[in-house]
């Protein structure tokens, strides 16, 4: 269990109403990872969402080379690995701890549970993945469009 | 409205309950759009959730003023302009019809009015735009990769690049 004054500082559980937070506070549990300590792996199945009370995160995705590219930085206050929320869903990135971190960790399963039984915290949680998802999915395609500006043969288009 | 049966074939609402799917069907209309209708302009306000029936639509960005990036072509049984139902966003991309095209549309405004109504419809149907826009970011995460690792000029931290550029623009 979990403590509403610290999931009242993530911003994904922001303006929920105190009754909504103390069910989610129910199935939460607090876990810390040390430095350079994996969450997941890119690939692997999702089971937990997890909540940044203290420390950081670095979402890394490898090239078939092997070479890591570092896609996002989440801090305090954000939330990863959402897609827990969804059936049989994977994680793109390997998310790795570049500092000792507090997460708040939340079984994807029992929180789907939770929005089953009451639509209107599902609706409203799932609003909030749908516009956490929109605005990374613009950073994606925007670092994808620098990537593509920058590539060698657009250059020569100029 | 249209038929149940139409929306049955749009591949984001095909979990959606069949009750839910008579609620659409009711604020739902079939329009005809002609080769090279806009339907959405970048940085502009989406008026419409679009579901293709027929037809082919591109889903593009610029990265120069000379250069459109298509980013996706939408097809029959896909649906875009998701960001209608979400209020206070603007398009990221824009969407044109590369041949003529039957489209149903649903005001954004009134499925968020729906949404608030009946908040089983809200949930799945913002569940099923979240399984939407997971898929487009894994397919953006790959193309990043594969646009830089055929480049030799390979970056560690397209985030640290990403927001360096960003400062570059705004400076």
């Amino acid at each position: 269990m979990v403590e509403q004054d610290i999931l009242k500082k993530i911003l994904f559980l922001r303006d929920l109403p105190d009754p909504l937070i103390e069910k989610i506070g129910a199935i939460a549990t607090l876990e810390t990872f040390e430095k350079n300590s994996v969450v997941f792996h890119q690939h692997q199945d999702l089971t937990h969402l997890y909540m940044v009370v203290s420390g950081k995160v670095h979402f890394t995705i490898k090239s078939a080379s092997g070479k890591a590219l570092v896609l996002d930085k989440i801090d305090e206050g954000r939330t990863f690995g959402v897609s827990a929320l969804m059936e049989e869903s994977s994680s793109a990135y390997t998310a790795i701890c570049v500092e000792d971190t507090t997460v708040v960790s939340i079984p994807g399963k029992k929180m789907h549970q939770l929005f089953v039984e009451d639509f209107k915290l599902g609706h409203i949680l799932m609003l909030k993945v749908v516009r956490l998802f929109k605005k990374r999915m613009e950073m994606h395609t925007r670092q994808f469009l620098l990537s593509l500006s920058t590539h060698s043969e657009i250059k020569s288009l100029h | 409205m249209v038929k149940i049966e139409d929306l049955k074939r749009i591949n984001l609402l095909k979990k959606i309950p069949e009750h839910l799917l008579g609620i659409i069907a009711k604020e739902a209309q079939l329009s005809i759009f002609g080769t090279g209708t806009q339907l959405i302009t970048v940085n502009e306000k989406i008026d419409n959730f679009c579901m293709l029936v027929m037809g082919q639509v591109a889903i593009k960005r610029n990265i120069t003023p000379d250069i459109d990036v298509i980013l996706e072509y939408i097809q029959s049984g896909n649906s875009f302009g998701t960001s209608a139902m979400i209020e206070g966003t603007t398009a990221f991309y824009s969407a044109v019809c590369q041949e003529p095209c039957e489209i149903i549309t649903v005001s954004g405004e009134r499925m968020i009015q729906l949404f608030e109504e009946n908040h089983e419809l809200g949930y799945y149907i913002m569940m099923d735009v979240s399984k939407r826009y997971k898929r487009f970011m894994d397919h953006r995460a790959t193309m990043i990769l594969k646009t830089l690792s055929d480049d030799l000029d390979m970056k560690e931290d397209i985030y640290e690049t990403w927001i360096m550029s960003m400062s570059d623009n705004k400076a």
